[in-house]
């Protein structure tokens, strides 16, 4: 289950248990009676411990899991990405200008050894879009807004090899929904020269 | 008893009944404008089940930016106008005031239609810089201006409104006072009432809203005038984020004032600011202007402080919600002498759709999750739980509670039902389509799905027949609640 | 708060002093690359392999960049010791920016290179001298070949024209941070602004500078930048955020104190 699709239930759970909680609210007032006012304080004070415990909690395990990149980290791989309305440019050579831009659009998708850190270096050259990465079963695996005037530096790293589809998750006009690019992780093979030639793919 | 009393010194009574006949006046726009604006909801959910194949997507994206444009103005200014028709018990707001914002509104919303339907703007409804400069053809810059007039109308006007109820409130009480911080330190409430409290907390904040609007629109305006000059897009986008964020936040605290002055009259004892009351608002109000950070989580320019406090101000945030407005309002209810009634029970799901979307707003607020979360329909989702089972139950509660209580027409048990049953099974299906879409990666504001995203369409498809039901409830509501009101009107 | 304007002006202004200074004693002189009046764009030469060519730094034995680049990053310059326009006071911002940031000799070295075929060991010498910065262990003054210089110059961008007229070079200032054999980060600018030497610094040490402003766009009231603490300095733009709050606050204050309600 997709931690998403596990939110979800954990989601549709709570909703069900405040709903069950209001409706039994509603059915006590069929039979009205005083409430003991400090039985109901004391109630809140548990109430508010334990929220307020719970939500630390949550925090501590989940402040450690941000998606922004870790200094010490060095990633193998580096990709440019430019978004502009109504494609994305993905290569593995700068994008300086819309001619790159357009080459990066027309040419052949670049291809990502399975397990190397990547950084996408994420940029735009018109209005905001948002760079989204799918996973080849359709699963939202991460993403990082695409900002003019701004290079937005996101690190993945991918298990499974396929097809990966980008789609723009930012409004950028009428064909937004339209807005997309792709790109391939392939199997690391265990021979060293052919992880060293994709490696050397960058640059030169 | 009908609001304003004439006769305690406050209010003469030809005054009362221009008050009274003003918000009978604001309620029916604001019934006008919710259900055109549902009505547009309908069509952009059609839309995404590709049930009009050969219209445009231009059509989908102009009718976006009014649906959302339009709902956040429409709740706001409802939110403002019962909140205003309620100080009337303790104070003085100006009766022109109120009326030029009317006027406003209307002009203003007029403005954003005309930009919408003819010029097909279509920016969504937070305008993000500098899309509405790119319109790709699509929208020619007189709808550019007429969009950009209309806001900055809007915005004049609702500040002026916001000023003139907290003049109104200062009027009666001294900042210390209404803020609690008397009953902080100790003393008694005073007979401050704690709805005084919550408007005082949400209207100062929605003044801040306001000038970031302003602010906003400002540097849109040099941008556009003067050639050679360009805004950060940062900076752009926390003004935006901070505007719209506070003001659907504030129009969400406006209607939770209403529920603390109302809802006691319903169960027959006080809700009384207490201790815990006053201090839960005063976080609220210090970290409101705050929690816009969790909408630039994906923007990785922004400084780590500013994300890791996203994060904790928005679960804090959750803190006095529940424990003081939740919990208080169950234990209002709690084995009370109930009198339910349509608008009771509005208020009371109300507050039951405002837990339910705090819960899916928390977890859309944990980064960790949010780079799976961020801008796919999930975020529809939680808002319109926030909305459409939180904050409009409230004010069409409002709006029922005033319609019965200015005509003394009795209403119908059979009706209630029928609206309430349809309201939640419509409202909480409708819903559902949008988490379970958000969490199958459909990503929101998208006019049709990519044949990798169909299961977009699937949800859609399953909403369409829920939102029938929303349709039909608000109808038979229309029915029962805005007859009443003309009535009351035309009386 | 503007990145790219002072740049692009201080460039263009570089290029007016080297034409406008005292003339040297010239002999006939080559010049190389396209000359412009931007600098070279960053994003067109990032991430690409530095040609590996041999320097003879002035102390020790001739060595490739490749060697050099094993015991540390580099950050690689351009000069010429002649230079009656911008190269020293080049030099002297760069060394208050390195000395500002830290990390120098340790995390990184600065090499400056001669373009000049002219410049003999002597003069590179010289001129380190009187920078005071011949004994540091951080800088590396070397000369190389011309061809090797032409590949280098090619592979970041870097042109200098000969100009008869004033007996001098044209060229830009520019600061090209090299690891591992790839080009991480490049700056232009006549002076070098202790806050973007920062940006350069801490991507050599593998520290993760989660943005920068991408170049070629004038804007004003921009909400942060990196300074050299490392730390995030606020901008105009932050300031701007700051008021609606502050405006709130203070029309509520100012609202409340002028009625003084009359509490009940
Ligand atoms: C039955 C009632 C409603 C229906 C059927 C409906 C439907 C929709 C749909 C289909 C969208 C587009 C979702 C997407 O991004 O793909 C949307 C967006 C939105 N709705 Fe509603 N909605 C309803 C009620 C409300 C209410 C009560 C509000 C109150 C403020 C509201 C405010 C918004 C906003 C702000 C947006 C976002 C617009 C944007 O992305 O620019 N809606 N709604
Ligand atoms: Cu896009």
């Amino acid at each position: 289950m997709t931690p998403q699709v596990q939110a979800f239930w954990i989601f549709v759970a709570m909703a069900c248990l405040v709903a069950g909680f209001f409706l039994w609210v509603a059915r006590s007032t069929r039979q009205a009676h005083e409430v003991n006012q400090d039985a109901a304080r004391r109630l809140r004070r548990n109430f508010f411990y334990s929220l307020t415990g719970l939500l630390v909690i949550v925090l501590a395990l989940t402040l450690r899991h941000m998606p922004y990149p870790v200094p010490t980290e060095r990633p193998e791989r580096i990709i440019f990405v430019v978004g502009k309305q109504f494609a994305f440019g993905i290569s593995s050579r700068p994008i300086a200008d819309d001619a790159d831009w357009e080459a990066a659009t027309y040419s052949a998708p670049v291809q990502i050894p399975t397990g190397a850190m990547v950084e996408f270096r994420v940029s735009s050259f018109d209005v905001n879009h948002g760079f989204a990465v799918y996973s080849p079963s359709g699963e939202l695996l991460g993403q990082v807004q695409a900002m003019p005037g701004y290079v937005n530096r996101l690190r993945m790293r991918f298990r499974r090899p396929g097809i990966y589809h980008v789609f723009c998750l930012e409004f950028c006009g009428m064909d937004h929904y339209r807005m997309r690019g792709l790109f391939f992780v392939v199997p690391r093979t265990n021979t060293q020269s052919h992880t060293r030639s994709l490696l050397a793919g960058t640059g030169e | 008893m009908p609001l304003p009393v004439a006769g305690d010194g406050l209010w003469q009574e030809g005054e009362a009944r221009a008050f009274r006949r003003l918000t009978l006046a604001w309620m029916g726009t604001m019934m006008f404008l919710f259900s055109t604006m549902l009505l547009l909801g309908y069509f952009m959910r059609l839309f995404q089940a590709n049930a009009f194949r050969t219209m445009r997507p231009e059509w989908f994206y102009a009718v976006l930016t009014l649906h959302g444009l339009g709902m956040v103005a429409t709740w706001f200014v409802g939110g403002m106008a019962a909140t205003g028709y309620l100080l009337t018990r303790y104070s003085r707001p100006s009766i022109w005031i109120s009326r030029l914002a009317l006027a406003g509104t209307l002009v203003g919303a007029g403005l954003l239609a005309a930009a919408t339907l003819f010029g097909l703007f279509g920016t969504g409804w937070y305008f993000l810089y500098p899309l509405p400069f790119y319109s790709s053809g699509v929208w020619p810059p007189w709808a550019t201006g007429c969009f950009f007039g209309a806001l900055a109308l809007l915005f004049s006007v609702w500040t002026i409104w916001v000023l003139d109820l907290l003049r109104a409130i200062a009027s009666r009480f001294p900042l210390r006072q209404a803020l609690g911080w008397h009953v902080l330190s100790g003393r008694p409430s005073l007979g401050v009432p704690s709805f005084v409290l919550v408007a005082t907390v949400s209207l100062i904040a929605g003044a801040a809203g306001l000038a970031a609007g302003m602010v906003l629109l400002g540097l849109w305006a040099v941008e556009w005038l003067r050639s050679g000059y360009s805004n950060d897009a940062l900076l752009m986008k926390n003004l935006t984020f901070f505007f719209g964020h506070i003001i659907t936040n504030i129009t969400m605290y406006l209607g939770v004032g209403v529920v603390y002055e109302l809802l006691p009259g319903y169960a027959g004892r006080p809700w009384k600011l207490s201790k815990a009351l006053a201090w839960a608002w005063n976080t609220v109000l210090l970290l409101v202007v705050l929690a816009y950070a969790h909408h630039l989580y994906m923007d990785f320019a922004q400084p780590r402080v500013l994300q890791d406090t996203g994060q904790i101000v928005s679960y804090f945030l959750s803190v006095p919600a529940a424990v003081v407005s939740i919990f208080g309002g169950l234990a209002l209810v709690y084995a009370a002498p109930m009198r339910w009634t349509l608008a009771s029970w509005l208020f009371f799901l109300g507050l039951m759709g405002w837990a339910i979307g705090g819960v899916g707003a928390v977890i859309d607020s944990t980064v960790a999750l949010n780079s799976r979360f961020h801008n796919t329909l999930w975020v529809p989702a939680h808002f319109h739980t926030y909305y459409l089972m939180g904050v409009v139950l409230m004010l069409l509660g409002f709006a029922h509670h005033l319609a019965v209580d200015l005509t003394g027409e009795p209403e119908r048990p059979a009706m209630r039902h029928a609206i309430l049953a349809l309201l939640a099974i419509g409202g909480y299906g409708f819903l559902l389509a949008f988490y379970w879409a958000g969490a199958h990666s459909v990503p929101r504001r998208f006019a049709a799905y990519p044949r990798e995203l169909s299961q977009g369409v699937a949800a859609a498809r399953v909403a369409v027949v829920f939102i029938a039901l929303i349709v039909i409830a608000v109808a038979l509501y229309l029915w029962e609640t805005a007859r009443r009101c003309w009535r009351a009107f035309s009386a | 708060m503007t990145t790219a304007r002072p740049m692009l002006g201080s460039v263009v202004a570089l290029a007016m002093a080297c034409l406008l200074a005292a003339a040297c004693p010239a002999s006939a002189q080559d010049s190389l690359g396209q000359p412009a009046n931007t600098p070279p764009d960053e994003t067109s030469f990032i991430f690409r392999r530095v040609p590996d060519i041999t320097i003879t730094p002035i102390e020790g034995s001739p060595v490739t960049l490749s060697a050099l680049g094993r015991s540390s990053p580099l950050v690689i310059t351009f000069i010429y010791t002649r230079c009656g326009g911008v190269c020293s006071p080049f030099l002297e911002s760069l060394a208050a920016a390195a000395r500002q940031t830290g990390g120098l000799g340790s995390a990184y070295r600065i090499l400056v290179l001669s373009f000049d075929s002219r410049d003999t060991l002597a003069d590179l010498r010289a001129a380190a001298r009187a920078h005071g910065l011949a004994a540091d262990q951080g800088w590396i003054f070397g000369a190389a070949s011309s061809p090797d210089i032409a590949r280098l110059a090619r592979a970041t961008g870097f042109w200098f024209a000969w100009h008869w007229s004033s007996g001098q070079y044209d060229h830009p200032s520019l600061l090209i941070a090299v690891d591992q054999g790839r080009i991480v980060r490049m700056l232009a600018g006549a002076t070098i602004p202790p806050s973007r030497f920062r940006e350069i610094t801490d991507e050599l040490r593998g520290k993760f500078v989660p943005s920068y402003p991408a170049q070629n766009r004038r804007v004003a009231f921009r909400c942060f930048r990196y300074t050299p603490g490392g730390g995030i300095q606020i901008g105009w733009g932050f300031l701007v955020l700051l008021a609606p709050g502050a405006l709130a606050i203070s029309s509520a204050l100012w609202i409340f104190a002028r009625s003084r309600g009359s509490a009940s």
